[in-house]
């Protein structure tokens, strides 16, 4: 599934915004079970193999944080059960629900983002802020590995002269590590003259830089753009005449399904459906397009 | 109008009392490739950084430079940056950013072109190199090749009319560094881009080159045509020894007539003169010493699911050997390094060294009493301020005697140098240091990883004598290398690492006699009359017996 991330990174940061900034407010029933489907949903379309593997790590946790909100909330009317003179409730047990729903529905929207959302995708959003920030973390981006590469050439070239860091009294291991470090920075500081000459040479400093980026604004991304602005205001006036707020205490508020209501459900829906109907799209277009070949 | 005039420079670094430039003068004209040799410290680098603005040393300078006849430091800074191109020797460290099209369009963003021209001079030049397939690539996951044709590239996007290049191929392998020396021919033929080029691999410089110019200690000896070189040098000129096979050779036997500086010239000089067919005796072989290390079917693999680096990896070496092994870059020869030193760890297979599992040593026996790697990069040895100090250092860590500490400065020619900063050394005199400091602990094996990668002819004769002195002291050395040449010179057995393991080996005249494409200058040109005469040497000697 590529058809998403093809989209430019202001459409993509947009969509990101909107649906963990909403999904984070919003604790109505309807809004929680619309971002978890959403977000499985697109998760599933974008990680596959990675988001069942992820699982261990989801279940363990939503269950964790489901259990803990009863065990120190003690509020709410509809009592199961005393255990040492406090309350179990019906209420506390469903908003620990509620909140590991939303917590959840959070961490996958974010690991869809990591998927979409590469570094050059960031660095470019950077640069439009400011351009000097952007290159270094360009430059910074580079020297994690090269560092990282030294590091295992010093330790292996230090641990022939018998400074092994692994090995010896910790005095032994402290020295080692000093030294170690020692020589990575000054190959560093020693590197770092030629990267400078090097940009030097190409004549940085000699006028006001451009930021260059290989991202180009379409219609199809200016239309994307749009609807994303336009359904979150939407959901903005939702949550702003109250639509979107559900009590849990003392005891559980109404969800309501008249017309209006249902509207705005639909709007979060649509908003959250964005990526997973441009895939779905996608799909559908190349089999056509395989089936006239 | 020349391109570039130098007109009577001087140069003295601060705080040094002579000039390492001396009163140079040369003109050079639009479209040239012009070849700058000399051995190092002749002050060659100094004055390619003179021709940059933005590069030039801080220090006295006298005399006057012009660019298209307008004083350089006068010019325009965009110009300036634009116009001249400088591609340093370490590919690494001379990229900037982290995307590969995100370095082509660096200099572009620093002119502040906008967006459109830059995405059309950085397609146009991905086009030129090739690069379009890792054009959307780290540049950390880029080979040595590919990360100096990106340097390259991405000063050609800003359209220079001159090009000035130092030793860029120093730390490619020879494969890569070819490529790289056709790209530069490509330029200066197709856009007539002026070139002036700082290079050790005479053997494939010098025919592509217009011009040469050889530096001795701050002055220019010699500027010319490359086939009058012989002609002007002085007949035991230490610079001999870096040219190309057929021109030493022709040398060496006094020839007459046009001078022959490509193999294909050479075998045609050669067929020429009254040779007949003779061999050499083959090199003396240590049959009879002990096994000193030995592989049995080793394999190694760096992740659990990744590919094996090495499998069915056998190999005996004998006390006293002097073993070479040659392979393509990135087959994993290091790794077969790091394997005999113990620093990594075979899942299949057995390690011995002097008949007892490398396993049972303890890490200090091991690297007290036996064996000592010296890494592909001597920086990650140097820890200390000085040369004495560093030595010291070690001496201190292994409880070294102070007279064994002056044997080895000695044996290494290390005195000079004693006060100097260890990155202040060039190549040849790093690595000596590192292996002057490895060495001080008296080991019975010493494994090297490349040791003559971006050394001199001069450097390399030199580390040779020191390593011949070494294996006739009983030292037993293994040698990872893409120094053909080396190699078949200074070894005692040679293999070829090729797929995880070792394809073939033998004695080097065998050894390379036996390989086509494989194998020597020297032998390719004289293949077809000696059979197994695979140094200059050699030639020189099998002819002058036939002269007779």
């Amino acid at each position: 599934m590529k058809a998403f991330e093809t989209f430019h990174p202001i459409v993509l940061f947009a969509f990101f915004v909107a649906a963990v900034g909403l999904s984070m407010f919003f604790m109505h029933p309807v809004y929680l079970a619309i971002t978890i489907f959403s977000a499985i949903s697109l998760n599933i379309a974008l990680r596959r193999q990675l988001f069942f593997k992820d699982w261990k790590l989801y279940v363990p946790l939503f269950f964790l944080m489901a259990i803990i909100n009863p065990l120190i909330s003690h509020n709410g009317q509809l009592v199961l059960l005393y255990i040492n003179g406090n309350a179990l409730t019906v209420e506390a047990i469903m908003y620990g629900l509620a909140i590991a729903t939303m917590i959840v529905a959070v961490m996958l929207w974010f690991s869809c983002y990591n998927v979409v959302m590469t570094s050059d995708k960031f660095i470019y959003l950077f640069g439009k802020v400011s351009p000097a920030l952007s290159l270094t973390l360009s430059i910074s981006l580079r020297l994690v590995p090269r560092f990282r590469h030294q590091l295992t050439q010093i330790i292996q070239a230090q641990k022939v002269i018998g400074m092994d860091y692994t090995a010896g009294s910790l005095w032994h291991r402290i020295k080692c590590i000093v030294r170690i470090l020692s020589i990575l920075i000054t190959w560093a500081l020693e590197n770092a003259i030629d990267t400078a000459d090097s940009m030097k040479a190409r004549g940085y400093g000699v006028k006001k830089r451009t930021a260059f980026s290989l991202f180009i604004f379409e219609r199809r991304d200016g239309i994307a753009l749009t609807i994303i602005m336009l359904l979150f205001v939407t959901n903005l006036a939702a949550s702003f005449l109250g639509t979107t707020t559900f009590y849990f205490y003392p005891t559980f508020g109404t969800i309501k399904w008249d017309i209006g209501s249902l509207l705005f459900y639909s709007s979060y829906f649509l908003l959250l459906s964005i990526p997973l109907a441009i895939e779905i799209r996608e799909a559908f277009k190349w089999r056509s397009l395989k089936s006239t070949m | 109008m020349a391109l570039v005039k130098i007109d009577n420079v001087s140069f003295t670094y601060p705080n040094e009392t002579s000039p390492v430039l001396k009163n140079i003068h040369v003109t050079i004209q639009q479209g040239e490739f012009i070849v700058l040799i000399g051995q190092s410290g002749c002050g060659k680098s100094t004055l390619l950084r003179h021709f940059k603005r933005e590069l030039q040393p801080h220090g006295e300078m006298a005399g006057q430079i012009f660019y298209k006849g307008c004083d350089l430091q006068q010019l325009n800074a965009e110009v300036a940056a634009a116009d001249i191109g400088y591609v340093f020797q370490n590919p690494d460290n001379q990229i900037v950013t982290d995307k590969v099209w995100h370095e082509l369009a660096f200099g572009l963003e620093s002119l502040g072109l906008d967006s459109v021209t830059i995405r059309r001079r950085v397609a146009e030049m991905a086009n030129f190199f090739g690069i379009q397939k890792w054009f959307h690539q780290k540049t950390t996951a880029l080979s040595g090749g590919q990360k100096q044709l990106l340097n390259l590239a991405s000063i050609m996007v800003m359209q220079p009319k001159l090009l000035l290049l130092d030793e860029p191929t120093s730390q490619l392998d020879p494969i890569a560094a070819l490529e790289f020396i056709q790209t530069l021919h490509r330029l200066n033929k197709e856009l007539g881009i002026t070139i002036i080029l700082i290079e050790h691999r005479l053997e494939e410089v010098l025919p592509l080159a217009d011009r040469v110019l050889i530096m001795d200690s701050g002055e220019i000896l010699f500027d010319g045509l490359p086939r009058d070189i012989l002609m002007t040098l002085p007949k035991e000129h230490a610079m001999i020894t870096a040219l190309p096979a057929a021109t030493k050779i022709f040398h060496r036997l006094n020839g007459v007539g046009s001078i022959p500086l490509t193999i294909r010239e050479g075998q045609r000089w050669l067929h020429n003169q009254q040779v007949t067919p003779a061999d050499m005796s083959p090199t003396i072989s240590y049959n009879d010493t002990a096994i000193a290390v030995e592989a049995k079917d080793v394999a190694f693999r760096y992740e659990k699911n990744g590919q094996d680096i090495v499998y069915h990896f056998n190999l005996q070496v004998k006390e006293q050997e002097f073993l070479t092994i040659i392979g393509g870059n990135g087959t994993g020869k290091s790794t077969v390094l790091a394997i005999l030193a113990g620093l990594q760890k075979p899942y299949r297979g057995k390690v011995t060294l002097f008949n007892k599992a490398l396993k049972s040593y303890s890490n200090k026996q091991l690297y007290q009493q036996f064996l000592t790697l010296l890494p592909q990069d001597p920086k990650t040895l140097f820890v200390q301020k000085t040369v004495r100090q560093e030595l010291e250092d070690m001496a201190r860590l292994h409880k070294v005697t102070e007279a064994n500490m002056q044997k080895t400065i000695q044996l290494f020619h290390l005195t000079h140098l004693l006060n100097r900063h260890p990155y202040d050394l060039s190549g040849g005199e790093q690595q000596k240091l590192a292996l002057a400091k490895l060495l001080l602990i008296e080991p019975k094996i010493l494994l090297l990883d490349e040791p003559t990668k971006g050394l001199d002819a001069h450097a390399k004769e030199e580390l040779a004598e020191i390593l011949k002195d070494l294996q006739a002291k009983g030292m037993t050395i293994i040698m990872v290398t893409h120094d053909i040449e080396f190699s078949a010179q200074y070894s005692s057995r040679c293999a070829l690492f090729f797929d995880g393991s070792i394809v073939s080996e033998d004695e080097p005249r065998a050894f390379y006699s036996g390989n086509n494409f494989y194998t020597t200058a020297a032998h390719r040109i004289s293949r077809e009359l000696l059979s197994n005469a695979i140094t200059c040497e050699d030639v020189v000697t099998l002819c002058q017996k036939t002269f007779v």
